[in-house]
This record gives C-alpha cells, structure tokens and sequence, in this order.
C-alpha cells in the first residue's frame, strides 16, 4: 500500500471514512489467515477483485496493473509450494497474497493521504502524555511514504544524465550526484515545511 | 514593516549580505541583482527562515530570531520551484497543509479551501495530483497554498524562472493582484514596471533603490 496514490472518484467506497477502510483492510487480512478451503478462498478472492474493480469503479486495467508486478512473486511462491507442500497450499498461498495485495491496493486509491494521516494522528494520541506531537508523527510518515516516487525521479535523473554521458555502470558517479541533490531537495523541503507553519503545528491557539 | 538594521549574513567565510541597513513600507517591492549578489539570501532573512550573523530583521515589531514563529505567520513564502514546496498529493490536500497551525473545524477548513481554489481558479484542480500539473497551475497551486494562510506579507523568490513567458506572466498578474504587501525577487525586470519601490543588490549590498524607472535601468546599465 502506498499513500499518494489516491485516484478521485464518487463511488461509495471513496466516501467511506479512512478507518473503516483500514477496518475492512485489517478484517479482511485476518479472515485471509484463517480461511484453509481453496474454495473459501477462491470465492474471496474473486469478491474482492469485483470491489476493486467494479464497486470502486477503478476498473479491470487497474485490477491487472496493481497485479502484474506481483506475479514474478506468486509463480516463485507457488512453485516452492508445490515442490515443498501441495497444490492445495501453493493455490491458497498465492490467493492469500493476490487478495491482501488487492485490498491494500483498493484502500491506497480511494482514500486521501490526509485521511490515512488523520488516522496515523488518532493511533499516536496515546503517545501524547510522553510529550509526542500525534499529529507530527503522522505527517512525517505520510511525508516519508509521499517522498518515495520523488526519490525515485532523482535517482532516475542521474542515472539518465550518467547514461549519456556514457557511464551505465558506474554506480559510484551515480551515487554522488543522487546524494548531493537528495540532500538539496531535502533542505528545500524543510525550508518550505517551516515557512508553512509546520513549527507551529502543536501549539495551542 | 519590515525592517533591516544593520544586518550581514556570512555563508561559510564568504560575506553574502554586508551591513543592510533598510525599512520596507511600500506595498510592492521588487530585488533585482546578478547570480550570486544575495538576493535569496535576501528574501530568506525576511520570514526568519535564515537569520543574520549580525544585525536585526524586524517584522511588525517582532525580531525573526526570538519571534520567528510569529513572523512566519505574517509574512508567506513562494519558492522558486514549487515541487519543493508542494507537499501533500493532490491540490486541495496541499491547501489543507496551509491551514493545520489554524486547526480549523471540518466545515470551515473546506470552505476555505474551496474559496481559496475559487479565487486562484483552481477549483477544477482540486482532486488532482498536485506534482503531475503543468508548470505555471503548479506555482499557482503553490501560491494558493501559501495565500489560504492569509498572510500580511508575502515574499517570492524568483517564481516565475522555472515558467514559460505566458505561465510567468499569468504568475505575475495573479501575484500584482493580491491585496496584500509583495515582495518579490526576480530576473525578470519586466515584471517589477508597476512597483512601487525596487533594490538592487551587487555583491551583497544596495547598489540602487528607488522607483523601477530610475533603478532598474541603473542596474541593466548600458545595456538597456
């Protein structure tokens, strides 16, 4: 699951609060656990693929696409399964994994990073009484998440700039330059945060 | 107000703004200089975001360097590349941002957002991916954000050098028609023909300040 992916949309499942997505992820993830029938499991799995793709209304392509970078993982699963156990298991296994996969997936494009943030701050309150800023650490790992496409452009940058000038492979010259503009970006970052008011954050008005 | 007394910024051993000593009242202000004459630096000082090695910058009565939280709630910033300063995905999400230190009520917060992207024309952006819109709505986008907070003053530092001619003037028209006190820093000297007041600095001092016609051919010299 990874936040920032957040596809608009007026379905009802967008207009479900980000607890109760987070509820029916966790849910879902526990009856995925228990369930030991293939057949169970089938059926689960095929349920929550048409929530994903028809109820949310992301669509089969996007069911396809969010499963595609996974089947590498499935097929060395299955594989190791049915070598090590049995088909039963190599099925239910992969299922297990393309199902969470799925929900986890579901949850990420139809809930706002704010929201998911919003509930990060409500799990961290109880950290308050030891001097912990909720609010902070929720926006710090919703930041961190949001980041991480950002980290990737960098590095894809250098490695273009490297590659035309003829050095594909040396991973040293590619390492300087994605450092020395990662920490640029970074104290950009934390200009910007601080001239928004993020230092004022916790104070009480 | 803002006032500078007597200030000097050292990065590193190198002086890069030697002995300010000025007030600035106007209502539009522009800062002209060459690469590297401190008008970053400059701009940075005048919401505490860097404070000065020696000297005060006072904003309304309140030091940066003792008041700074309250100076940075009067007085906004607009970066150069609004990639950096765009933060959260999608546009009303980063206009939210804005707003946290308020901790405004569910309602009020979305009224806010939703005027604030009436008013920048940005209500058809409101759910979209901030980081995938094109240059020029990204710096409005990163205006707004900045503006919901309803600063007194607001400070931009070069925000049109990453935008094309038509983005930088759409910039530029929406920031000349803000209410509040500007403060802009720019190559571009064509923008600053309507201000009330421009500096020029060279090598970390005020080498002209007065009207746009009388300082910024000065500055352009015999090239203008």
């Amino acid at each position: 699951m990874i936040a920032g992916l957040y596809l608009p949309g007026d379905g009802w499942i967008h207009g479900l609060s980000a607890p109760v997505k987070l509820g029916f992820m966790f849910f879902t993830g526990l009856t995925i656990v228990v369930i030991s029938h293939v057949s169970v499991m089938v059926l689960l799995t095929i349920s929550v693929g048409f929530i994903f793709s028809v109820v949310a209304g992301l669509g089969f392509k996007r069911l396809w696409l969010s499963t595609r970078p996974l089947l590498i993982w499935v097929l060395a699963i299955l594989l190791a399964q049915l070598w090590l156990v049995s088909a039963e298991a190599a099925v239910l296994i992969s299922l297990r994994l393309v199902t969470l996969v799925w929900v986890a997936t579901l949850v990420t494009y139809t809930t706002r990073l704010s929201e998911m943030s919003d509930v990060l701050a409500a799990m961290c309150s109880v950290l308050r009484p030891l001097g912990v800023n909720p609010e902070r650490i929720a926006f710090l790992i919703a930041l961190t998440i949001r980041l991480i496409p950002s980290v990737f452009d960098i590095v894809r940058d250098v490695r273009d700039v490297q590659k035309a000038r003829g050095l594909e492979r040396a991973y040293i010259a590619m390492f300087v330059p994605a450092l020395t503009r990662l920490l640029r970006e970074s104290d950009a970052l934390s200009d910007a945060l601080t001239a928004r008011g993020f230092e004022r954050w916790g104070d009480k008005r | 107000m803002i006032s500078i007394d007597h200030v000097t910024v050292r990065l590193q051993s190198r002086v890069v703004l030697d002995d300010l000593a000025l007030s600035l009242t106007e209502h539009r202000i522009g800062v002209i200089g060459d690469n590297g004459s401190g008008k970053s630096t400059f701009a940075k000082l005048l919401n505490g975001l860097l404070l000065p090695d020696h000297g005060t910058v006072t904003v309304d009565g309140f030091d940066t360097r003792s008041d700074g939280k309250k100076v940075r709630s009067r007085v906004g910033f607009l970066f150069q590349n609004p990639d950096n300063q765009i933060v959260m995905p999608t546009v009303a999400e980063d206009l939210a941002l804005g707003l946290k230190p308020l901790r405004l009520d569910g309602d009020v917060l979305r009224q806010r957002i939703s005027d604030t992207l009436e008013r920048f024309s940005l209500s058809h952006l409101a759910d979209r991916s901030a980081h995938l819109l094109s240059g020029g709505e990204k710096q409005l986008v990163a205006l707004a954000g900045v503006m919901i907070a309803e600063p007194d003053i607001l400070v931009c530092d070069e925000p049109t050098t990453l935008l094309d001619r038509r983005n930088a003037e759409l910039v530029m028209k929406t920031i000349a028609d803000l209410p509040c006190t500007v403060i802009v820093v720019t190559h571009h000297v064509e923008h600053l023909d309507s201000f009330d007041r421009v500096l020029v600095l060279d090598k970390g001092r005020i080498s002209h300040d007065g009207a746009p016609d009388c300082a910024i051919p000065l500055y352009l010299g015999p090239l203008s």
